[in-house]
């Protein structure tokens, strides 16, 4: 049972400010993922909710209590670190009871709560070997299992998976989630994985430079992005942006000499009034163009990325670089032509200046 | 047998380690086995030389009360080193938290290790000299002594007052062992033991000292073979004295070679203070499982 609450938390060293004003709330058993490129102040966020780190403005809340000035050690917390931090002088074992045994909890009860971690973990074969002596998903396992083991309010994951290769990258990721579902307690997991924020978290917190670019769902910050950079950010590949030049009433978008979007209604207002405007379209977006299609682009392939379940093709939009995900079945080749359109209830517009969503209240 | 390119690279390595084998060999191996030799004749400059038997060793055990007395005082002046190594731990452990100006602190304390030995020993002279020196005017303005004392001529203070400065003197030394030992140390052990609640004795002893004790052994073996090594120290301060106060295996061994002209004797010797080092050491690595000065 714990709620964290930061309230425009800010951190300084010196005179430089690396997380500006920082406001989130999250849930009892709610997993929350920061994501963001590195030195957006994800794991000094982290760090300062850990204790780790001084908090230099702002507040801290766990449980409705502020922990500003709290010790590590009383706020009930426990933190899977990116190097696993594992005692390398310690078996298993010791590494899972060491921190019980600092909190003076009887030997029966610390080997119990070990011997059901190592079950949910599948360490029972390896609680007396040392860290050095286990592969690295094994020593990721134990350093959960030192989290666990303590019953904490919170959980705390610090890029935990990013030591991994990418094949066991997605086992445990798959394990973090099935323990979420069996431990039910609050997380909070950093990371600089777009992939690894959308599929493990109930909520996504985006940041950016020690701002908070978008706090949602998945889907939300997937299909609603506030920003170039949270569109940009999240999905893979990437979003594309082109430069459109906007009608006067804002009710047609040009974005190359044939090809004009007709946005659906509710973006007109916004756009209404401007001249230009960043489209954002997603590389599933585009499709070949059939009869029904109001207006098509004709476009020279310049690459074809087969993945099997897909394939990417690479193209030019004016001198605009654009990728646009197909179904395997065409049998393209580069230099090929095709006709392509988009979906337009599935594009984006934001503003050239600031970046920011033009969405408005409709979001 | 073996392949072309593994014979060059035999030949290769045999040859580049040749000058050091070699300098190796004359210097230390050539003199332990000459000692060999010497310990087991009667030999005298300029004479025959008959064979001795066990004579010389039968005459250290049995009748030199000085030899006892050396070794006891080399035993003890060893004793000092677990106290350097002590005081080194909790220098390093200050000097390696983050306070203002602990690079003035190291480079101070580590300052007294490259100093030649001779001008050590001279300086700390003065400070313990009976009418002029720092130690006894301290001590008296203080009203801790009401007299003088004569340190290097007290057979009471002599040998602590020598241990003194020799522990001064390899204290800085291991400080730098230990603080390198401490700074391999992850940093993100002491988080997650902070975050467990780790209380800070708990964490010295179950994280900081099992992750030192290489570096920990390696000061031991270090020291030990200082405290069979420090002549100039001693031979400087007091020669030995006053009597036999604070004679080193060392130092004895040099006066029966050089002052009284008894090499064989001084072999004999010679070779008991080389196995006991043996025997300390290997003991020492024992304990340590094999891993002294290895760094996780």
């Amino acid at each position: 049972m714990a709620t964290v609450e930061l309230k425009n938390v800010i951190k300084r060293y010196g005179d430089l400010e690396v997380v500006h004003g920082v406001d989130l709330a999250i849930a009892d058993k709610e997993f929350v993922v920061l994501v963001g490129p590195s030195g957006c102040g994800k794991s000094t966020i982290l760090r300062m909710i850990a204790g780790l780190e001084d908090i230099s403005d702002g507040e801290i809340l766990i449980d409705d209590t502020v922990v500003n000035e709290l010790e590590p050690k009383n706020r009930n917390i426990a933190m899977v670190f990116q190097d696993y931090a594992l005692y390398p002088h310690l078996t298993v074992r010791q590494n899972m009871s060491f921190g019980l045994e600092n909190h003076k909890i009887a030997k029966a009860e610390i080997g119990k709560r070990v011997a059901d971690a190592s079950v949910i973990l599948g360490l029972e074969d390896y609680m007396d070997r040392k860290p050095r002596q286990l592969s690295g998903g094994q020593r990721q396992r134990v350093a959960m299992g030192r989290a666990i083991v303590r019953n904490p309010k919170v959980f705390l994951f610090d890029e935990p998976l990013s030591n991994l290769d990418a094949k066991l990258r997605g086992v445990m990721r798959t394990e973090i989630k099935k323990l979420h579902q069996r431990v039910a307690t609050t997380v909070i997991f950093v990371t600089h994985d777009q992939v690894e924020a959308m599929t493990l978290a109930d909520r996504v917190v985006v940041l950016k430079d020690g701002h908070v670019e978008q706090i949602g769902t998945p889907e939300e910050v997937y299909h609603t992005p506030a920003s170039v950079f949270v569109a940009g950010f999240i999905g893979s590949p990437t979003m594309n942006f082109i430069t459109g030049s906007v009608s006067s009433s804002g009710d047609s978008v040009r974005l190359a000499d044939n090809f004009v979007l007709t946005p659906p209604e509710h973006w007109h207002a916004a756009l209404a009034g401007r001249r230009e405007v960043t489209v954002g379209i997603r590389p599933e977006t585009f499709h070949v163009a059939d009869a029904e299609d109001a207006s098509v682009l004709d476009i020279k392939i310049d690459v074809v990325e087969p993945l099997g379940s897909d394939t990417m093709i690479f193209f030019k939009i004016d001198s605009a670089e654009a990728v646009a995900r197909v179904v395997p079945k065409l049998g393209l080749r580069s230099g090929d032509t095709l006709s392509v359109s988009v979906d337009t209830q599935a594009i984006h517009f934001f503003d050239p200046e600031n970046g920011q969503s033009l969405r408005g209240s409709e979001a | 047998m073996f392949g072309k390119k593994r014979t060059r690279e035999l030949l290769l390595v045999s040859f580049l380690l040749t000058p050091a084998l070699l300098i190796f060999f004359v210097y230390r191996i050539l003199p332990l086995l000459w000692n060999l030799v010497l310990s087991f004749t009667f030999w005298r400059p300029a004479k025959t030389p008959e064979f001795a038997g066990l004579e010389h060793y039968n005459e250290m055990i049995f009748y030199d009360d000085v030899f006892w007395e050396a070794l006891s005082n080399t035993i003890i002046y060893m004793a000092g080193m677990p106290i350097a190594i002590a005081l080194a731990t909790i220098v390093a452990l200050l000097v390696n938290a983050r306070v203002g100006g602990r690079n003035i602190y190291r480079s101070a304390i580590f300052i007294s290790y490259p100093m030649m030995p001779v001008a050590v020993g001279i300086i700390w002279q003065w400070l313990y000299n009976e009418r002029v020196g720092l130690i006894n005017y301290v001590l008296l303005s203080l009203g801790i002594i009401d007299d003088p004392i004569a340190f290097l001529q007290s057979t009471t203070y002599a040998l602590p007052s020598v241990m003194l400065v020799g522990i001064w003197q390899i204290l800085g030394f291991f400080m730098i062992i230990l603080l390198t030992g401490l700074q391999s140390i992850s940093q993100n052990l002491y988080e997650a033991a902070a975050i467990d609640g780790t209380s800070n004795w708990r964490q010295f002893w179950r994280i900081t000292f099992p992750l030192l004790r290489p570096s920990l052994f390696l000061c031991f073996v270090i020291g030990v073979i200082s405290s069979f090594t420090s002549f100039d120290l001693i031979y400087v301060m007091t020669g030995g004295g006053p009597g036999h106060a604070t004679e080193l295996l060392i130092t004895y061994i040099y006066k029966t070679a050089f002052e009284l002209s008894s090499f064989d004797y001084a072999g004999a010797l010679t070779i008991m203070m080389f196995v006991l080092f043996l025997g300390i050491t290997l003991i020492a690595n024992r304990i340590a499982g094999g891993e002294a000065g290895k760094i996780e």
